[in-house]
């Protein structure tokens, strides 16, 4: 299912795990929370292969795939550029899974020890990184994490148990939903965005063969595959980054240490099997944060959030210690769901590519039927289908207006642990904000966040310097 | 694009704005003992400054291409009625019932790109309706409402 999600554009792994996630009440909290992880890395496995087949990457980390991926398609090596993503991002996957094993419960220890003000600052350090790597302005992208923030205090306060901002409306007592919001920023808000326009997909004909990869491919992806798959690894476990960052910086890491860098965009397998490698590395990584830290990094690990405290887990370092079977089941299940993603999904490429042919007045639809028995299904509410079909016109209308729904999802997930963290803090030091700066790890992390404003404002101020020194030398 | 990034960033000031005076009147409390109202405070604050630098640094940009329309050359009469379908869908289904609403919707949203034979939409629609019935309501024990008819 993962990977069907995957194949098509149009519902991403955030939209499909809010779908599925419903369905998933009756279950276990350790099968849900398999069920929902195998969706995502499927996914991130899916995407390539539209990216290779029809230059249309079928998620956000797949874009990338695109640039090498198509023009081996066209060279007629369509074959080898899905085997190297498909085996790539098993090793990737495998590699990860260990490296999940060995620094969850150790990370979960040292995370004791971490106190409110420097949840405080790794919450915000996320948000401003998944802002600065946001297409578009960073501006916008801050303002649409503000947003999210806002919405996030809809409903009860958690300290003195009053409501705030729900006029008057009983069903926002618990606050706004996190799946009408996915559903209707990522599901609704795609088809009503795609349905305007006709979008032919031009898939590539041609035969799909030899999908192992040849000694000649091998020699030249084994070394990309090793370093995407630490990339992603390392990057995945940042708050913010993660998925969408993890294939690009491998790319760019293997362009440059290329010894022939000019072949890349023209079909070098390396920039197919890099980035896929970076992007399944970075999907198990970003489990390290939610399953030890209790804070996810990405709106996709939001929604494993969400399904987490559904399940009546509290995510955080207390995790591995209380929900054994949950982290256990979890590892075991992705060492089985790798595996199979490999044996599955080569043989089944030729029913991907008969499914990217399903035209799109008959997925639309589809997706709009799943997603609105998903919003009602949750509470048997219409409230839930009528606030998801509003975010959905947000979301339409935030897009004509070029902002993003990424930001704000994360801010909203965040904005209640983020705002406990930091009247804690508060609390704590009598008042002083200074107590951020006091405590070493929150000082180095909110440095490191000041930073990362400093380098996004930096090329604007560079900008306006170098106009007036034109202007002053005309004059 | 400037000119939709000026009524965007007026919207939000205002939105900040609308927050400030909700919050103010939450209550803040103090540094030393935050109250409700403070984190949407300092929130609606910043967005109403980000809101503010945005409108002025579009000011005082010089309009590059001229900014396309956001809706020429798209159909987005078939956005707003696919949009109207989903609403009327909300209203209808308590009333009629899951099976019903949905083939009704299912129909209309078959029909409504590129108008394919009546017959084809229907057969379409039925099958639709009964397997997501059959998968989420019977497999996955979700409850959809069965409405006036009792189905």
């Amino acid at each position: 299912m993962g990977t069907l999600v995957g194949v098509l554009p149009g519902i991403g792994p955030i939209g499909a795990m809010a779908l599925l996630l419903p369905a998933t009440y009756s279950m276990t909290p350790t099968s849900s929370i398999i069920m929902l992880t195998g969706m995502y890395y499927g996914a991130m496995y899916g995407g390539s292969t539209t990216s290779i087949l029809v230059n249309i990457p079928g998620e956000a980390a797949s874009i990338i795939t695109c640039l090498d991926g198509y023009q081996m398609a066209r060279q007629g090596r369509a074959g080898p550029a899905l085997g190297i993503a498909a085996i790539g991002s098993f090793i990737a996957g495998t590699i990860s899974i260990f490296g999940l094993m060995f620094i969850s419960a150790p990370l979960a220890d040292a995370a004791l020890k971490l106190g409110p003000p420097e949840y405080f600052a790794i919450m915000c350090v996320g948000m401003i990184i998944l802002s600065y790597l946001t297409q578009g302005s960073m501006l916008k992208a801050l303002m649409m994490a503000l947003v999210g923030l806002l919405i996030g205090t809809v409903g009860l306060d958690k300290f003195t148990a009053l409501d705030r901002f729900t006029f008057g409306i009983e069903q926002l007592v618990d606050g706004v939903g996190i799946i009408p919001m996915a559903m209707g920023l990522f599901g609704i808000a795609e088809v009503l965005t795609n349905i305007e326009q006709t979008v032919k997909r031009e898939i590539f004909r041609t035969k799909i063969s030899h999908l192992w990869p040849s000694l000649e491919d091998w020699a030249e992806s084994k070394w990309a595959i090793l370093r995407g798959s630490i990339i992603g690894f390392i990057i995945g476990i940042l708050p913010g980054g993660g998925v969408i960052l993890s294939p690009f910086l491998s790319y760019a890491v293997e362009k440059r240490i290329s010894k022939n860098p000019d072949r890349f965009g023209k079909g070098a397998i390396e920039g197919v099997a890099g980035p896929e490698s970076a992007n399944n590395a970075a999907t198990t990584g970003g489990l390290i944060p939610l399953l030890s830290l209790g804070i996810p990094p990405n709106p996709t690990m939001a929604m494993l959030f969400a399904a987490l405290i559904i399940h009546g887990i509290q995510p955080g370092p207390s995790v591995i210690r209380d929900h054994p079977d949950v982290f256990w089941g979890l590892v075991a299940s992705m060492y089985l769901g790798n595996g199979l993603l490999l044996l599955l999904n080569l043989p089944l490429i030729g029913i991907w590519v008969q499914v990217l042919r399903i035209p799109y007045r008959i997925l639309f639809p589809l997706i709009l039927l799943f997603c609105l028995i998903g919003a009602y299904s949750l509470n048997n509410s219409i409230f839930d289908l009528v606030l998801m079909i509003l975010f959905g016109v947000a979301g339409y209308v935030m897009r004509k207006f070029d902002y993003q729904g990424t930001p704000l999802i994360l801010a909203f997930v965040l904005g209640p642990m983020l705002e406990n963290a930091l009247r804690q803090s508060l609390l704590m030091s009598r008042g002083s904000f200074m107590i951020f700066i006091t405590r070493p790890i929150s000082s180095i992390i909110l440095g490191f966040a000041f930073l990362l404003l400093l380098l996004a404002i930096f090329p604007y101020f560079k900008k306006r310097r170098q106009k007036y020194k034109e202007f002053e030398e005309v004059e | 694009m400037k000119r939709y990034d000026l009524v965007s960033s007026l919207f939000w000031l205002l939105l900040s704005i609308f927050a400030c005076i909700g919050s103010l009147r939450l209550g803040i409390g103090s540094l030393q003992k935050p109250d409700m109202g403070f984190m949407p405070f300092g929130v609606s604050v910043l967005l109403g400054i980000f809101s503010l630098t945005l409108f002025l640094r579009t000011l005082t940009k010089k309009e590059g291409k001229k900014a396309e329309s956001l809706f020429v050359g798209k159909s987005w009469g078939r956005t707003l009625l696919v949009l109207m379908a989903l609403l009327i869908f909300a209203k209808l289904m308590p009333i009629v019932g899951f099976l019903i609403s949905t083939f009704l919707l299912m129909t209309f949203l078959f029909w409504i790109f590129e108008r394919p034979k009546v017959w084809w939409v229907l057969v379409l629609s039925f099958s639709t309706t009964m397997i997501s019935y059959y998968v989420f309501s019977i497999r996955l024990n979700c409850q959809l409402p069965a409405g006036l008819f009792g189905f």
